[in-house]
């Protein structure tokens, strides 16, 4: 079981058949650290693979009396799926999903890691520190707050913006309400409520830097943007590639919450997805077995890319296992 | 490749034998017990030793803790009960807890139920007491509510639970009178004038600021549009009503496309709220107390409460708002129509207190005395003497109602009678109160209605909706509304769903 | 030291694009704090949109400190999170530091069981009934114990371990150390900043979770702050159809969301300090 890829051999390891024996001894000589998985391990066990079982009520038509285990299986079996991969709306339902969620991965994704090297290369340190506060600051805003800001700035018949383009002569622009607005909308709000939250991973991870490093490079005259772009940035692609493989396997999470409080009747035909039609066809009505189904088809789609972009990170010596 | 094979594998053996531990073994122990908190039962006072507990949930807010909760108080000793009441202000956080604990064998004792489609799935999954038998037993709910109400909650001839008593519609048109005076204008009596009067108020600037920043009409989705609906003797979209003794669907009513050319109408005049659509919560309320809209469709308390009348009044001392008259059009003069099947909530016991008789009988003890003039007066007004004082018959309040008597309505598991309720309790607000319950509307009888199998209805809600939308704002030519019908019939099953329609309210001897 | 021009050139920008990054940042928050402080009546006069406080009045939070449950939910919210946080961060690092070490049998097992949560859930049925057949409804642990570890912090901590030069456990193994007393004397404090890191997560996860207190809590003088705020704010998104239904102002919900979120901000500032460089260093060396 061990990394070949390690950089640093590890001394009583030989790609040998096992013997049972070596492989016993091997787990007694860790015992130590099975102790430490173990209050961990209880806890996966207990509140994480127990209730695995529920993924079940997919496949059965639930029924509450009966519980999880004695309702009726589906008949066909796949009922569940079928009822999501024919409505009319399939199709719209997944394209929304993934382009919402492909235009978070990527337009979210940089910021704030630019934001972290920024910080990091500000040498006033009150200045830096307030910054830091101040936009860590709208992630403890809801969406529904930020929704009322949005509709205060926004709003076709009395948002700032638009009163100020009216005044200028212009015509207002229906922000909120049409198709061709909203995504950027949705976007767009998400990266300025995660820029200085999402910051903070980095900064932990360039803090983790060894200073000796930057000392070297100076001595040899290396300016500022060979810095980051030689010592800061691979200082802290382990946590960009982990982040990136963990946001792949969520990538059929488009953000429901957020979508659920902006969206309205004129923008579905770009802004509904999965989750919230799940949350009206199938927990408005009491349809457990449907939002279990549609649960299961993502996250499976999930694991398959988790499991693939791992595969590909780990040949650069970057994989999470 | 093979390591990770392997590994799926042994996760797999996993999961499975945690699924046979969890099916084996309910009562799992683990080092995790904790020192459990003494839970709810701390608020009650040692007295009522004897006392059953009764656990009830529900919608709703402002409920305070049970050392101040006077009704729970007065209950408890007028029955000899310990009330648990937990109230939740989102109706979705409440479905999600009614569902694990009635999933779970965690049965509240009495609940509500949310709509009538989940009426319908608590009882095709046995979940819920068929109260036919008990009728006898709950003679003075009966008398409160009406055996007509008792309707609403039967299915296949039983009752499975309480209504509670009728309501009356709030809804009417509001209009700015003093925008009205100002243009020089009359209230709409028509169609027309409405659509002259929507216009003028957005383009002839009638709050005098010189900026073209005022809106004809305001108001939440569709049903903004529910009186013009009236006007040409149609419900709202998908809505079921009689009209000429025929069972009608509005979507088939050949007036509905009049109607939606009218509206369509108001919508080029660009002088109707661009968001109407988008509305949401209070955003149209707010709107017009801001001035940004001379006509708003809304309920009279959220325009006419005090709390909002000292709003609108700050805002702007020379705002008049007045109750509108539905305008009169081609088909008639109705306003909003009114659910004649819908109730403003349905309270449930489950079937598992079957065996607990004396519980059981605590519940009814419970909804007969809520029932009952004494109690039906405490879950109304409060304590007698304290929050309201008796002048013969009629009801006077004491300014101690206004201040702390404001959840009593958490605990009206029955209703209340409708109209003289709220005019003691908003008696200042009786003018609107009986100018809403007064005004024509067309009944529609959705409120009677379970969505057949094989029909999504939020499916069809939506294709309906965003259909009507384009309709309205021109983005589809009303040319196109045969071709919208069919295709609602052949890709969202919506055929079926009438053929239920119609033999569920013909069954209960409407359109016949 | 010497500055060059393209130094000071470089300085001005990065100081130019963050003020603007926190300007940006903070006007809705002023937005909040305004209208928290401004009677809605003055708030609407304005056309609904203030930055500044206009006649201030601390009614809304005058109100919400004394007539609602804010206070005891505030207790109740900085217990779970103490004590949560604490429990968390110790089961965190016990796992992650087994995990990073890559010659573990059975790593990439633990590893996987690990991911595999992050995207299969069983749902909340069987957890509520887990929960509950643990005895733990409407009590604090269910706010605790249910979310006990991230996956995504323990990947974090594991990989940030993983970094840590190999010399360093080589030479404490040489001195017999135990791995325990690894992990607490060597790992634990080169590894300060992702360790604060990882219990902000926790700390701000526990201070803004509302839904485990909703499915496990009927209890309300249990309910935690977010729970309370969420309460006044939902009822204007979703109005009763009832008459007496008092809607809370604007000013109240603005009131209520600052009470809820200004001391979690406060934390932050505190935190900062400790994310200093050179920490790794001085310890190899020394």
């Amino acid at each position: 079981m061990n990394q070949r890829t390690a950089v640093h051999p590890v001394q009583e390891t030989a790609p040998k058949p096992v013997l049972v024996s070596e492989f016993g001894r091997n787990i007694w000589r860790y015992k130590a650290f099975y102790l430490m998985l173990l209050p961990g391990l209880i806890y996966y066990i207990v509140f994480k693979y127990i209730p695995m079982y529920g993924v079940i009520i997919a496949f059965k038509n639930f029924n509450m009396m009966d519980g999880i285990w004695s309702s009726p299986w589906a008949s066909p079996w796949n009922k569940h799926f079928l009822t999501f991969f024919h409505s009319p709306y399939f199709s719209q339902l997944l394209t929304n999903t993934f382009l919402i969620s492909f235009y978070k991965l990527v337009f979210g994704m940089i910021p704030p890691i630019a934001m972290a090297l920024l910080l990091n290369e500000c040498r006033i340190k009150w200045f830096k520190s307030l910054i830091q506060t101040l936009t860590y600051m709208p992630h403890f805003l809801s969406w529904v707050i930020i929704y009322g800001i949005l509709l205060a700035l926004l709003s076709q018949s009395s948002g700032l913006l638009n009163q100020w383009l009216k005044d200028a002569g212009g015509e207002a622009i229906p922000f909120l309400t049409s198709t061709s607005y909203f995504r950027s909308i949705l976007v767009g709000s998400e990266i300025w409520q995660n820029l200085g939250w999402g910051a903070i991973i980095y900064l932990a991870a360039i803090s983790g830097i060894d200073p000796t490093l930057y000392e070297a490079a100076r001595v040899d005259g290396a300016g500022r943007m060979r810095m980051i772009w030689h010592i800061t940035l691979p200082g802290i692609r382990t946590v960009i590639i982990m982040l990136l493989i963990l946001k792949l396997g969520h990538i059929l999470d488009a953000g429901f919450e957020q979508i659920y409080i902006m969206y309205n009747i004129q923008v579905y035909a770009v802004a509904d997805i999965l989750d919230t039609w799940v949350f009206r066809t199938g927990l408005q009505q009491l349809n457990f077995s449907l939002a279990s189904a549609v649960g299961l088809f993502k996250a499976a789609i999930g694991l398959v890319l988790v499991l693939g972009s791992n595969k590909l990170a780990k040949r650069w010596g970057e994989g999470i296992w | 490749m093979k390591r990770m094979k392997a590994v799926s594998v042994m996760l797999a053996v996993i999961i499975l034998s945690c699924s046979v531990l969890a099916g084996c073994s309910s009562g799992n122990s683990s080092n995790k017990e904790s020192s459990n908190a003494p839970g709810g039962s701390t608020a009650n006072s040692g007295e009522s030793a004897g006392a059953i507990k009764l656990d009830i949930i529900e919608t709703g807010n402002n409920l305070p803790t049970p050392d101040k909760d006077f009704i729970k108080q007065a209950i408890d000793k007028a029955i000899q009960s310990d009330l648990n009441l937990t109230v939740y202000a989102s109706g979705d956080d409440y479905k999600n807890q009614l569902n694990v604990r009635l999933a779970s064998g965690n049965f509240p004792d009495l609940f509500q139920v949310p709509d009538r489609a989940s009426l319908k799935q608590f009882v095709e999954q046995g979940l819920l007491l068929d109260l036919t038998p008990y009728m006898d037993k709950l003679q003075p709910v009966k008398d409160f509510i009406g055996d007509e109400s008792l309707k609403k909650t039967t299915m296949d001839g039983k009752v499975y639970a309480v209504p509670k008593a009728p309501n009356i519609p709030y809804n009417t048109y509001w209009i700015r009178k003093d925008w009205l005076d100002k243009l020089g204008l009359q209230p709409p009596a028509t169609t027309d004038e409405f659509l002259n009067v929507v216009k003028a108020f957005a383009d002839q600037d009638p709050d005098g600021n010189g900026k073209k920043d005022t809106l004809g009409l305001t108001s939440s989705k569709i049903s903004a549009f529910a009186p013009i609906f009236g006007a040409f003797g149609v419900g709202d979209p998908n809505t079921f009503y009689v009209k000429d003794g025929k069972l009608t669907n509005s979507l088939y009513d050949p007036a509905m496309k009049d109607a939606l050319g009218y509206i369509k109408k108001l919508i080029d005049t660009g002088a109707v709220d661009p968001e109407i659509m988008a509305n949401t919560g209070l955003q149209h309320q707010e709107k017009a107390i801001k001035g940004q809209a001379g006509i708003i469709w809304i309920d009279w308390p959220n325009l006419s409460k005090d709390q909002f009348t000292e709003q609108i009044k700050k805002v702007n001392p020379n705002a008049d708002w007045i109750q509108l008259a539905p305008p009169k059009g081609p088909g008639g003069q109705y306003d909003g129509p009114f659910d004649i099947g819908g109730t403003s909530g349905i309270y449930a016991i489950p079937k598992a207190l079957e065996n607990n008789k004396e519980k059981l009988q605590k519940v009814f003890d419970l909804l007969n005395f809520v029932s009952g003039q004494e109690g039906s007066m405490l879950v109304q007004f409060g304590i007698s003497g304290t929050h309201y004082n008796l002048d013969g018959d009629k009801v006077v309040p004491t300014e101690l109602m206004g201040k702390e008597a404001g959840f009593t309505w958490l605990y009206q598991f029955t209703g209340r009678p409708e109209m003289t309720y709220l005019q003691t309790k908003f008696a200042p607000q009786t003018k609107y109160i009986e100018f809403a319950n007064s005004q024509p509307r067309i009944q529609i009888l959705n409120g009677f209605l379970t969505n057949p199998d094989g029909y999504n209805p939020a499916d069809a809600g939506r294709f309906i909706e965003e259909e009507f939308v384009k309709f309205i704002y021109g983005k589809n030519p009303l040319t196109g509304y045969e071709g919208f019908l069919s295709t609602l019939e052949s890709s969202m099953n919506f055929k079926t769903y009438m053929d239920a329609s119609t033999k569920q309210l013909e069954e209960l001897g409407y359109g016949k | 030291m010497v500055k060059s021009t393209n130094d000071r050139i470089a300085n001005a920008v990065v100081f130019v694009i963050l003020l603007a990054c926190g300007l940006v940042a903070v006007f809705p928050l002023l937005y909040v704090l305004s209208v928290s402080l401004t009677p809605f009546s003055e708030v609407l006069k304005n056309g609904g949109f203030i930055l500044v406080p206009r006649s201030i009045t601390f009614d809304a939070y005058h109100k919400l400190l004394t007539e609602s449950n804010i206070p005891r939910a505030f207790g109740v919210t900085v217990l779970v999170t103490v004590i949560g946080t604490i429990m968390n961060m110790a089961i965190t690092a016990l796992m992650a530091y087994p995990l990073s070490r890559k010659q573990l049998p059975g790593r990439n097992f633990f590893l996987m069981m690990v991911v595999f949560t992050l995207l299969f859930s069983g749902g909340i049925i069987p957890t509520y009934l887990v929960v509950k057949s643990l005895g733990l409804l409407d009590s604090i642990w269910a706010m605790i114990l249910p979310n006990l570890v991230w996956s995504f912090n323990v990947l974090i901590m594991k990989s940030f371990y993983e970094s840590l030069p190999e010399e360093l456990f080589e030479s404490a193994r040489i001195d017999g150390a135990k791995e325990f007393r690894i992990l607490l004397q060597i790992v634990a404090p080169l590894s300060v900043p992702v360790t604060l890191t990882i219990g902000l997560f926790y700390t701000v996860g526990h201070w803004n979770e509302f839904f485990q207190a909703i499915m496990f809590v009927t209890d309300r003088s249990l309910f935690p702050l977010q729970v309370v705020v969420r309460e006044i704010l939902i009822q204007t998104q979703q109005p009763l159809e009832n008459a007496e239904n008092m809607t809370p102002s604007e000013t109240l919900q603005m009131a209520s969301v600052i009470l809820a979120s200004l001391p979690i901000i406060l934390v932050y500032p505190f935190l900062q300090k400790h994310f200093t460089k050179g920490m790794l260093l001085g310890s190899v060396k020394g």
